[in-house]
């Protein structure tokens, strides 16, 4: 992966989301999915190091997945046609609180829970592992690489710079507060009040985030930013394999408008073998 | 006839106003800069220092807006028609916190930024980075990402972006604030050598003392926008009040004489006999991560009612890592530290809260509430107080830190000064009776860190006070018991005369000693105890 020009490695990273997400059938998301887990083992990352940004993915496939579509429907919306085959009582009562569920889960939304799980997991894993392998002095350059204006591009880099500073100050904060009973596992309620509940810790970091990017910015006005054509020391150069990567990008995105917009064989459907399973 | 070179620097009759006050921030201003000198600038926070560096260095009129009169030249030409990036090719700027300043991920491509910035070809910019970091004596750094160095590193890499900018000018914003003693006197040493070589170094600085070690050839002190003071550092210490910024203790012992003594007797004293045990570390190891080195090595002692300790260390000893233990914060990773008489790994923090007040190095990293009464009530809300009980603890807590006029104004539109008072005073509201700053007077001038420190050590209602301090001085005024760090050990933990009685050792530490102690550690057969300057003048008659 160290090998491959970061310019191709984004290339292709939205080559594939466009791609991705012409579809809804199946056996092309599937495809995709197995191309993200052949890229993936390439990145060569360890668990150990990349377990954080899976739990973060994992909170938002579940969010996405088991709650918008397999519980209540939301998330097939528009994709899955109205009714279908239902595979779990319709009704049933939550015993001691006696609430009464109105659950309606269908083979055809449960065949579009494992759509989304493949295309959803084929996008984190193409783009987790952008920021565990890029060196992150190659993301000004790369995205200048690309075309984009020298502030764009160099935003790109600091944002990458000030992560951990951020992390940091988001730790010290939480200290200083928990220093004075707060208990952030305590944060209960609704949108609102949960939102109030965590101001000790949002307005501290905010605050110091605008104090700090005061000398940020005097510093680059400083430091000549902007005021000349810039030079970028981060060395770039395209090989013939970043060619190929860059060729079957356009392959396969140009492949994908073709069949899911021409052939019309982007759509979702439920195949018969899955239905037996349930019938 | 010989050609006239043209100075550095001279700024004439120079005043400006920001567009958001109503008052200019520094007025009249006149002074010339020689090439290969070192040039002071002191004076108490809002005094102006700042917007004059500003305006050397083009900040202003280019960034900050407002009304400027007068004229600046840099080698001749007025730098109103120059363009910025000329400017900061003459001028190069180090500012006060280098964490904000260092913009690459890797010391290279940090370096590297000014030069990428005029568009110098590649080729030409690693031969200047190179030698920037060699005269930092930093090279082993080039290739290591710039978040994991120390806060000396930093300071040295933010030159070193500067410097590779060959500029003949060279302002320096407070560039002590974050450093200890040993790290703060190998910077002076280094702008000491860059003055020497021919640059003309500007310093705005509160820790006058040190600065003075490097014998800057000239000083100009600045009291509310305005230039009092522009001469040799003798003269200096004769005319500058000594209780706005800090001078040689020789120089205040002597001048202090014919004033009244301060007044100043603390709370606390220490305990004698049955002492009353608040808090116990018993053979506490601790690392960040089973993969991580540990920082904290077999740490035991004791806090008694009474005791007031300053812990000294240099940067990374594991000050604030040994002190977050005490609160559980951090839970050791070998051994126990007991809070009254409990496991800290048996209770929660917010349990512990009510015992230890914990205030952080700055407020902004903990004031958030939309007024400082909502802020105060924050802590005992937390702990369960009833509604009675808080509104009790608020109003105690800011009628001790003398802010009761600011119960309704957001706590954040405060002074810098007037936040750190509220900081302590949302602890004093939890009724805690141990209180620990980490750094008390960081960010802060003379004149208002020792009132700071002053209120606190004459409040009511704590049982002992612990703070974490790199300023020697701050140590052996106000505390009753010193400890000092070395690489996560306690090196030593006792008096303030017993402590630092062996310089040598001290040096060993990183501590440097200062003019104060060794003129208390002069007269210490005859007082038998470590004093202020102002103090210690009469007490020796």
């Amino acid at each position: 992966m160290d090998k491959i020009d970061p310019r191709a490695r984004w290339i292709f990273s939205f080559a594939f989301l466009l791609s991705a997400t012409m579809f809804w059938n199946a056996t092309f998301l599937f495809i995709f999915f197995i191309l993200a887990i052949i890229w993936y083992y390439f990145g060569k990352t360890k668990w150990k190091e990349t377990r954080h940004g899976w739990f973060l993915i994992s909170i938002m496939l579940f969010s996405m997945i088991v709650i918008n579509t397999i519980i209540t429907g939301g998330g097939a919306g528009g994709v899955v046609p109205p009714g279908g085959h239902v595979i779990w009582p319709q009704k049933f009562t939550i015993p001691l609180v006696n609430w009464e569920i109105n659950f309606g889960l269908t083979v055809e939304r449960l065949w579009f829970s494992l759509c989304q799980l493949m295309r959803l997991g084929g996008i984190s894993l193409i783009f987790l592992l952008i920021p565990y392998t890029m060196d992150s002095r190659a993301y000004g350059a790369t995205f200048h690489g690309l075309g984009m204006p020298d502030n764009v591009a160099y935003t790109m880099e600091l944002a990458i710079r000030f992560i951990p500073t951020l992390a940091r100050d988001l730790s010290v904060t939480l200290d200083a507060q928990k220093a004075r009973g707060y208990e952030i596992e305590k944060v209960k309620g609704g949108i609102f009040k949960k939102i109030a509940r965590i101001a000790p810790l949002l307005v501290p970091v905010t605050m110091n985030a605008i104090i700090g990017s005061e000398d940020v910015a005097n510093a680059m006005d400083l430091r000549c930013f902007g005021q000349a054509k810039r030079t970028w020391i981060y060395p770039l150069e395209y090989h013939w394999w970043d060619y190929a990567l860059i060729g079957f990008s356009a392959l396969m995105l140009v492949g994908s408008i073709v069949a899911a917009h021409i052939l019309d064989l982007g759509g979702f459907w439920t195949p018969e073998w899955f239905m037996n399973l349930f019938a | 006839m010989s050609e006239v070179k043209p100075l550095p620097l001279s700024i004439k009759d120079l005043s400006f106003q920001y567009n958001s006050r109503s008052t200019p921030a520094i007025k009249h201003i006149s002074f010339d800069v020689n090439p290969g000198e070192v040039l002071l600038i002191a004076g108490s926070s809002g005094c102006g220092k700042t917007t004059l560096m500003r305006c050397i260095n083009g900040l202003i009129p280019n960034a900050y807006h407002g009304e400027i009169k007068g004229e600046i030249e840099l080698f001749g030409k007025s730098v109103f028609d120059i363009e910025m990036s000329e400017i900061s090719q003459e001028v190069g700027t180090v500012l006060q916190d280098p964490e904000r300043q260092i913009l690459g991920t890797y010391v290279l491509n940090d370096v590297a930024f000014g030069l990428e910035s005029l568009g110098m070809p590649t080729e030409k910019i690693f031969p200047r980075v190179d030698q920037a970091l060699e005269k930092m004596g930093i090279l082993y750094l080039r290739d290591r990402e710039t978040f994991g160095t120390s806060g000396g590193e930093k300071q040295k890499i933010a030159l070193a972006g500067v410097l590779a900018m060959k500029p003949r000018i060279l302002l320096l914003d407070e560039p002590l604030a974050s450093l200890d003693p040993a790290s703060a006197m190998e910077a002076l040493k280094i702008f000491r050598q860059l003055a020497d070589e021919g640059l003309s170094v500007m310093i705005v600085e509160h820790r006058v003392e040190d600065v003075l070690a490097i014998k800057p050839e000239r000083v100009i002190y600045m009291d509310e926008g305005e230039i009092t003071y522009d001469g040799d550092r003798q003269g200096m210490m004769e005319v500058v009040d000594y209780t706005r910024i800090k001078l040689p203790a020789e120089v205040v012992l002597r001048r202090a004489k014919n004033e009244p003594p301060p007044e100043f007797e603390p709370v606390l004293k220490p305990q004698e006999g049955d002492l009353e045990l608040l808090v116990e570390f018993e053979g506490v190891n601790f690392q960040y991560d089973e993969d991580y080195p540990f920082v904290l090595h077999d740490i035991n002692f004791k806090i008694n009612k009474g005791d007031i300790i300053a812990i000294l260390g240099h940067n990374g000893s594991g000050k604030t890592t040994m002190v977050k233990h005490a609160l559980g914060l951090l839970k050791p990773s070998q051994g126990h530290v007991y809070l009254e008489g409990n496991d800290t790994r048996d209770i929660t923090v917010a349990t512990a809260a009510k015992s230890v007040g914990y205030v952080f190095q700055s407020p902004t990293q903990m004031l958030f509430a939309p007024t400082v009464g909502d802020e105060l009530a924050f802590g005992p809300k937390n702990l369960g107080f009833s509604k009675a009980e808080i509104q009790k603890s608020v109003k105690w807590a800011i009628e001790t830190v003398h802010l009761e006029e600011e119960l309704d104004t957001p706590p954040l539109a405060l002074s810098f000064g007037q936040q750190k008072r509220i900081s302590i005073a949302s602890v004093l509201s939890m009724r805690s009776r141990l209180l620990m700053m980490d750094e008390p007077t960081a960010g802060q001038d003379y004149w208002n860190y020792r009132a700071f420190m002053d209120a606190i050590l004459q409040m009511p209602g704590f049982d002992s006070i612990v703070f974490i301090t790199h300023d020697l001085d701050l140590a052996l005024i106000y505390a009753n018991r010193i400890m000092i760090l070395f690489d996560g050990q306690i090196v030593a933990d006792g008096s303030p005369p017993e402590v630092l009685k062996d310089e040598d050792q001290l040096i060993n530490y990183r501590i440097l000693p200062t003019s104060l102690l060794k003129i208390n550690q002069q007269f210490l057969p005859k007082t038998g105890s470590f004093y202020r300057a102002e103090t210690l003048a009469h007490r020796i008659g």
